[in-house]
């Protein structure tokens, strides 16, 4: 696939989810708790859980792209890896809206588990949106096959740069359908 | 929004003028069960009324998280000292359950207190309500058996008893969980 035009995509994608997030941190706080069963999510902590797995890439992209970024031609091809595919893909909502697989979460992205959630929850998603987007700019600069970061799934599964940056933002997607279903609940 | 012109006008009376200037100041702020309302070590920014949900309000010390006080409904939330102070918070602030705070901005806040002498009214007071508050307990810590401080715990906040954690309630109370839970079958 073309660099260019993935970047393009990738950039409607989070601008769009940047905004309905902020319109969403403006709704009355009893919206932003319902909760469809009570061990369900929130939409809080949809938000928390989305802030944990994509800071694994924002975090590993900013790393790898400081240190290594420079020493690779830029290259406007980009071939997603086999594991880094087929996550990406499996991930993606379906054209009607439906998902393809259930998955469930690793312990370590499950906010309840963890430290909670908050109206600072969907700030610091806002920000982890505009982190990526900053880094989208810069991949331009860079070969996105040659980059490796350490994926969500754990030390063992890497993956290229461009299906780091594919992978959070089909996953964010995913959630932005469950958020929208918790938001339509009565 | 009632909520806020109720809680201040406990205190004090507001006229529909008044009330459209504080009115705008006041943000509704979500917290899941388990989230920091104020981490210790930070500045707190918010005065809070609590709309839904219980908090703990606690300190780390040698190894346990000592509960020092309880919010809910209706009641004020947040590290008061720290927000008064702007010196980071002793205690850390914690939802319990799932909560829904109304909150206003330190510098908010400051604002109505030097515009309008009705709200600094309302800050004296309940600085006051506060400060009674704490000498009580500070005195019921002192001088009262654990079996008392229990009794004075069931006849001041029922409530609680349903809402909390036994081991946060025990904390609360200076006892072990198993001297509460002896006090408890005990009634």
């Amino acid at each position: 696939m073309k660099v260019d035009l993935m970047i393009e995509e990738l950039r409607a994608v989070l601008q769009a989810q940047q905004a309905r997030a902020r319109e969403i941190a403006a709704l009355p706080g009893t919206s932003l708790l319902k909760r469809p069963t009570p061990e369900a999510w929130n939409v809080l902590e949809v938000f928390e859980h989305l802030n944990l797995s994509s800071g694994v890439y924002v975090r590993g992209l900013e790393e790898v792209f400081a240190r290594k970024a420079a020493s690779h031609r830029p290259n406007n091809d980009f071939t997603p890896g086999v594991l880094g595919d087929w996550f990406t893909t499996g991930l993606e909502p379906q054209p009607g809206g439906g998902i393809k697989w259930r998955m469930r979460t690793m312990k370590m992205f499950d906010p309840a588990r963890n430290a909670g959630a908050s109206l600072e929850s969907i700030t610091r998603f806002i920000d982890f949106c505009s982190r990526l987007l900053v880094l989208l700019e810069k991949a331009r600069t860079t070969d996105l096959n040659k980059l490796r970061v350490t994926s969500s799934l754990g030390p063992i599964i890497r993956f290229k740069a461009g299906d780091a940056f594919r992978f959070p933002v089909a996953h964010q997607r995913r959630h932005f359908l469950q958020i929208e279903r918790l938001l339509a609940m009565d | 929004m009632d909520l806020v012109r109720s809680t201040i006008q406990r205190y004090v009376d507001l006229s529909d003028a008044d009330w459209q200037r504080i009115a705008p100041l006041w943000h509704e702020r979500a917290f899941t069960k388990g989230a920091h309302i104020c981490p210790a070590g930070e500045v707190e920014q918010w005065f809070y009324i609590v709309k839904s949900g219980v908090q703990r309000l606690s300190f780390f010390h040698e190894g346990n998280d000592v509960c020092v006080g309880f919010a809910y409904d209706g009641s004020w939330c947040g590290e008061y000292a720290s927000f008064v102070s702007r010196k980071p918070a002793r205690f850390d602030v914690k939802a319990i359950s799932d909560t829904v705070l109304v909150g206003i901005r330190h510098e908010d806040l400051q604002r109505l207190y030097s515009e309008m002498k009705i709200m600094e009214r309302f800050g004296r007071l309940i600085l006051e309500e506060l400060l009674i508050g704490r000498a009580v307990r500070e005195v019921e810590q002192l001088s009262l058996s654990a079996e008392e401080r229990y009794d004075r715990l069931v006849q001041r906040s029922p409530q609680l008893l349903q809402l909390v954690s036994q081991k946060d309630i025990a904390s609360y109370l200076r006892m072990t969980p198993e001297t509460f839970s002896r006090l408890r079958r005990r009634r």
